[in-house]
């Protein structure tokens, strides 16, 4: 549905975007990660027509973007990062507008136009200036403006941006509703955010794809080598334990009596499994004995360390 | 065309939802009628709106960079340009909405004097010659469209309303220097040269009654290659 092969972006002297490829099916939500500048926004402009890449190949549901530029926009639906609209123009006024604009014939523009005031629980400011809405209202009417010709390409730059968590959790529940027969592209830096909505991550960073899979995947290629024990031990009694079995520990009292240990070492499946041994062997409780997950934040930076950034 | 409609009609609504489009509708009524009053409605002299158009003409160089001025550099502040440019629309229905949308504004905003024109007619015995009125009003809606479209280019290249407005002003109150003043101090072949490019020596011959083709020319060639010019300026913030 979305092929991206190669792409390259220059502004200027500066390499925005450095050969870029990823394909994206029908149906899946993928998140965009990647640290302010890294390309998140440039990528998703070339995406949608806004900017033209000096060298590479867009395909946009089965349409050539470069040189087909119009059609391919055609399929497309847009929430700028900013989620602008008019001040001055009530919210059905907006729709009405863009409707005539969007590929919608025009007896079904009424329909598309109330459907997507329902969707987005806009019926109620239908009527209202948008200059007059909260923030949180005006995100949700920009992203009713892309949803009026029902594009089987949906591409979100920071869509929560402003919402409150109740809006932010609606949000995110017509966003997987909407990507059930649609491509959805989702960029945020609100990680959590991600990694609830998005099924597949693609990680940017100084203009080049760092990570592409899924959450499990990428943890997968990004196991810490640590596992956590919580034990009933003074420190002074369990470490010597720890470092004759050959790991390196730290230690963290968590309550009373109870410490937790983040232990290191080559094989954490093997390692777990001695140190359980060695524990119950002394005789010392433990409570909680497992590898240490890899959050989505740990992920990330750890996938913009380990990779060479080059300078822009 | 159906886009270029939509982007055309939300472009004239919107200078009627905000203040700045009333201000300039009423300025302008404001001023002509008062030329119309003390200029062309004197007893003893002859029937005929010369006086306005040549005033109107003038004033066109000032109103028509205030109506465009907002035609893009607003869509680029307000970030709307981003949703233009990635809906299946080109950058020249894009450029001609606008235009069409400032063009049906200074239509509306002319469309008031004509009552002027039916004044001096009932006013007036021997009546007026209807064909100086029509060929002026001609002028004036040439005149405004090449206003209207150097303003169109010059929002196409700023995101700032007021370095559009001053942009275009500055061009208009420059080329009727050049055109006007300067060919008496640069020699009769450049001077020569320079005149032909005169916009008011060519309303002078609408003022007259006299509707030439070659001036109907001048003036659409000049709106449409700026026009054209804003559709490739537009298209190259993509490039940009």
């Amino acid at each position: 549905m979305i092929e991206v092969s190669n792409l390259h972006r220059w502004f200027g002297s500066v390499h925005a975007v450095r050969g870029v490829d990823f394909t994206i099916p029908q149906g899946q939500i993928v998140g965009l990660l990647g640290p302010n500048g890294a390309g998140k926004t440039t990528t998703l402009r070339l995406l949608t027509g806004i900017l033209r890449p000096q060298s590479g190949s867009i395909r946009i549901a089965g349409t050539d973007a470069l040189a087909r530029p119009t059609a391919s926009r055609r399929a497309i639906g847009y929430l700028p990062e900013s989620a602008p609209s008019y001040p001055e123009m009530s919210v059905r006024g907006f729709l009405r507008y863009r409707s005539k604009i969007l590929p919608i014939s025009p007896r079904d523009r009424i329909m598309s136009i109330e459907k997507v005031l329902g969707l987005c629980r806009l019926s109620d400011v239908a009527r209202r200036r948008i200059g007059q809405l909260s923030k949180g209202y005006r995100q949700r009417v920009a992203l009713a403006a892309s949803l009026l010709h029902d594009p089987p390409v949906l591409i979100l730059d920071e869509p929560t941006n402003g919402l409150d968590p109740t809006q932010v959790r609606d949000a995110r529940s017509l966003i997987a509703d909407l990507a059930r027969n649609r491509t959805v592209i989702v960029s945020s830096h609100i990680l959590p955010e991600i990694e609830r909505t998005c099924g597949r991550l693609i990680i940017i960073g100084a203009g080049r794809v760092l990570a592409d899979g899924t959450p499990e995947e990428l943890r997968r290629t990004r196991t810490s080598n640590a596992c956590i024990v919580q034990c009933r031990a003074e420190p002074d009694r369990v470490l010597p334990i720890i470092t004759r079995l050959g790991y390196k520990a730290e230690v963290e009292p968590i309550e009373s009596g109870w410490f937790r240990l983040r232990v290191r070492g080559s094989d954490p499946a093997e390692a777990r499994a001695r140190i359980g041994a060695a524990l119950t062997e002394a005789s010392i409780a433990i409570r909680e004995l497992r590898d240490e997950v890899v959050g989505l934040e740990e992920l990330f930076v750890s996938v913009l360390e380990s990779a060479e950034v080059p300078e822009p | 065309m159906r886009s270029t409609l939509a982007i055309a009609t939300r472009e004239l609504a919107s200078m009627f939802r905000l203040p700045v489009g009333w201000v300039v509708i009423a300025l302008f009524l404001v001023l002509t009628g008062a030329v119309f009053v003390f200029g062309a409605l004197v007893p003893g002299q002859p029937a005929t709106l010369r006086p306005v158009f040549g005033t109107t003409t003038l004033l066109m160089v000032f109103v028509a960079p205030a109506v465009s001025m907002r035609l893009l550099s607003e869509e680029a502040r307000l970030g709307t340009l981003e949703l233009l440019s990635s809906s299946p629309v080109t950058s020249w229905q894009i450029v001609l909405g606008k235009y069409l949308g400032a063009m049906a504004f200074l239509l509306l905003m002319l469309a008031p004097t004509l009552l002027q024109a039916g004044v001096l007619m009932l006013a007036s015995d021997p009546r007026p010659d209807l064909g100086p009125i029509l060929a002026g009003y001609l002028s004036l809606i040439l005149v405004g469209g090449l206003c209207l479209a150097l303003g169109t280019l010059a929002s196409t290249l700023t995101e700032s309303q007021t370095l559009a407005f001053l942009g275009t002003l500055l061009t208009l109150v420059c080329w009727l220097l050049l055109t006007n003043v300067a060919p008496q101090h640069v020699g009769p072949k450049f001077g020569a040269i320079l005149a032909r490019a005169s916009f008011s020596a060519r309303i002078d011959d609408f003022a007259r009654g006299a509707i030439d083709s070659r001036n109907i020319v001048f003036f659409l060639s000049i709106s449409i290659g700026l026009l054209v010019a804003s559709a490739t300026a537009l298209e190259l913030r993509r490039w940009r």
